[in-house]
């Protein structure tokens, strides 16, 4: 899976999450506090992310997450295949 | 000081506005269909009052959505109506706008279908704590609306709406709140639900290839209440306030009761019926006779409808056969912890048009229910009082009384 394929779907979920953003705007370097991502937003990203991913984000690595780029590396290092969407 | 009614707003399986939900109830459409929100071949009751074009896209945000069980999306649906129609509200501090809802399982939704990840050893949903929480809708309501006064949620099965609206007319009694958003919302046709109240013998089983006639109060063959879903919603003021800022007066909401049969959790009982509607006619300071109308709780049951006529009758006297009574469950289903919200709503629809809906498939009684339930065919009476009857598990027994506004 490339890493365009990742960012491009963090960008999706984070552009659900957020009011008055245009997605085309969101690359790596975005931080999530100049999105306006508060806490629940970024714990409920990361849920969204390890379901559609298959990774599991460990709680000593998340809590220096602080913009897009950070979690897509993190998903580049560590998934496994994509999982298909629930029902 | 009179209480009134000033805003009304309601999402069911016959309608997903008042104008829908009434049209549909004086013409006797009912909403009772085969279980479509889930595969329902297991289950012995495979029927239920679902909201088929429910679409929480339509005026929520994705966020939203992903953060609300479908009780708060129900509820939140029915209140925007409510404030809607009840107009401006922005003369009351926002710390005095209270909000009393009840709901009966809350989330149950979410609990289920994060309790099944759990089991399969799969993380949970952050959001799964306040979607399920019972006071998640009334605390959304009050979020999207500013309403920063108490916000209360009551849970008292299938009477929480009854208490809720009690408590809201309660709160402006006492002084504790300017305007009060109350009513009732549930949404719990789920697996678990379904499974639940069948290991009970509650539910109609034996209509699933004919769902139009499983939800039949008072009628022969009648063999279970038909789980349903949906949220009404009350908004509640002082008269004279309501008055000063022009609003339209719907009806007063006169008087309420409360009263627990304190013997077995789930059977009814005559005795707490009869004085939850004793308790509710004498705050509202009225005598029986002035009774024009019951929307009675009447869910289908065999027990259950008997037993809420025999209580009529011996708190009524000769005048319970001169009592208009419907049942608004043929139409909808038992809505659980909103029924009592919907038959609200239908109990003041009915003091405003003179028409009492008919309770529906309803062509021959139960012998042992003999009054007059509108069978089939809407009424036409004038109806200046009206009683809204809600009896739950947990013997928990409520009732509200309803009159027509000051100057009608």
């Amino acid at each position: 899976m490339s890493t365009d394929h990742i960012e491009e779907k963090i960008i999706a979920f984070i552009a659900s999450k957020v009011e008055n953003v245009d997605p085309a705007t969101i690359d790596k370097s975005s931080d999530f506090e100049t999105l306006g991502l508060d806490s629940m937003d970024r714990v409920q990203l990361l849920f969204d992310a390890e379901e559609t991913f298959g990774v599991t984000f460990e709680d000593e690595e998340v809590k220096n997450f602080s913009c897009v780029g950070d979690i897509v590396d993190y998903i580049s290092k560590n998934h496994s295949a994509e999982q298909p969407p629930e029902a | 000081m009179r209480i009134v009614v000033t805003g009304m707003g309601v999402i069911s399986p016959i309608g997903s506005s008042v104008d829908q939900f009434w049209n549909s109830a004086v013409t006797g459409q009912g909403g009772i269909r085969q279980i479509a929100c889930f595969d329902a071949s297991g289950h012995r009751s495979r029927i239920a009052g679902e909201i088929p074009d429910f679409d929480p896209k339509s005026f929520l945000s994705g966020k939203q959505i992903e953060q609300t069980d479908r009780f708060t999306q129900l509820a939140l649906h029915a209140a925007k109506e409510a404030l809607n129609d009840a107009g401006d509200l922005s003369g009351y501090p926002a710390r005095r706008l209270a909000v009393s809802l009840g709901s009966g399982m809350g989330g149950f939704s979410t609990f289920e279908s994060s309790a099944i990840r759990k089991l399969q050893n799969k993380s949970v949903p952050p959001f799964t704590v306040p979607r399920t929480m019972a006071n998640s809708a009334a605390a959304w309501i009050a979020a999207q609306h500013g309403l920063k006064g108490a916000n209360l949620t009551c849970s008292t099965a299938c009477s929480s709406a009854a208490n809720a609206i009690g408590m809201a007319l309660d709160l402006l009694r006492a002084g504790r709140a300017d305007a009060v958003v109350t009513g009732g919302a549930e949404a719990c046709v789920l697996p678990l639900t379904i499974a639940g109240f069948e290991a009970l013998h509650a539910l109609s089983t034996g209509f699933n290839d004919d769902p139009a006639h499983a939800s039949r109060p008072f009628a022969t063959g009648r063999d279970g209440f038909v789980m349903g879903e949906g949220a009404g919603i009350l908004v509640l003021e002082k008269e004279q306030e309501a008055v000063r800022r022009g609003a339209k007066i719907y009806a007063v909401i006169a008087g309420y009761g409360g009263a627990c049969d304190a013997a077995h959790i789930v059977a009814p009982d005559i005795d707490g019926q009869i004085a939850a509607m004793q308790a509710a006619i004498e705050d509202a300071q009225i005598t029986p006779n002035a009774v024009d109308y019951i929307n009675a709780h009447a869910t289908s049951t065999p027990l259950g409808d008997v037993i809420e006529t025999r209580a009529i009758k011996q708190l009524f006297g000769d005048h319970a056969h001169k009592l208009a009574i419907n049942a608004t469950k043929s139409l909808v289903g038992h809505t659980i912890g909103a029924s009592a919200a919907l038959g609200s709503i239908a109990t003041i629809m009915t003091l405003n048009t003179g028409v009492i809906h008919p309770t529906i498939n309803l062509t021959a009684a139960d012998p042992e229910c003999d009054l007059n339930y509108a069978p089939n065919t809407a009424l036409h009476k004038t109806v200046r009082t009206g009683l809204c009857n809600a009896f739950g598990f947990g013997g928990n027994n409520a009732t509200l009384v309803f009159t027509t506004p000051p100057d009608s």
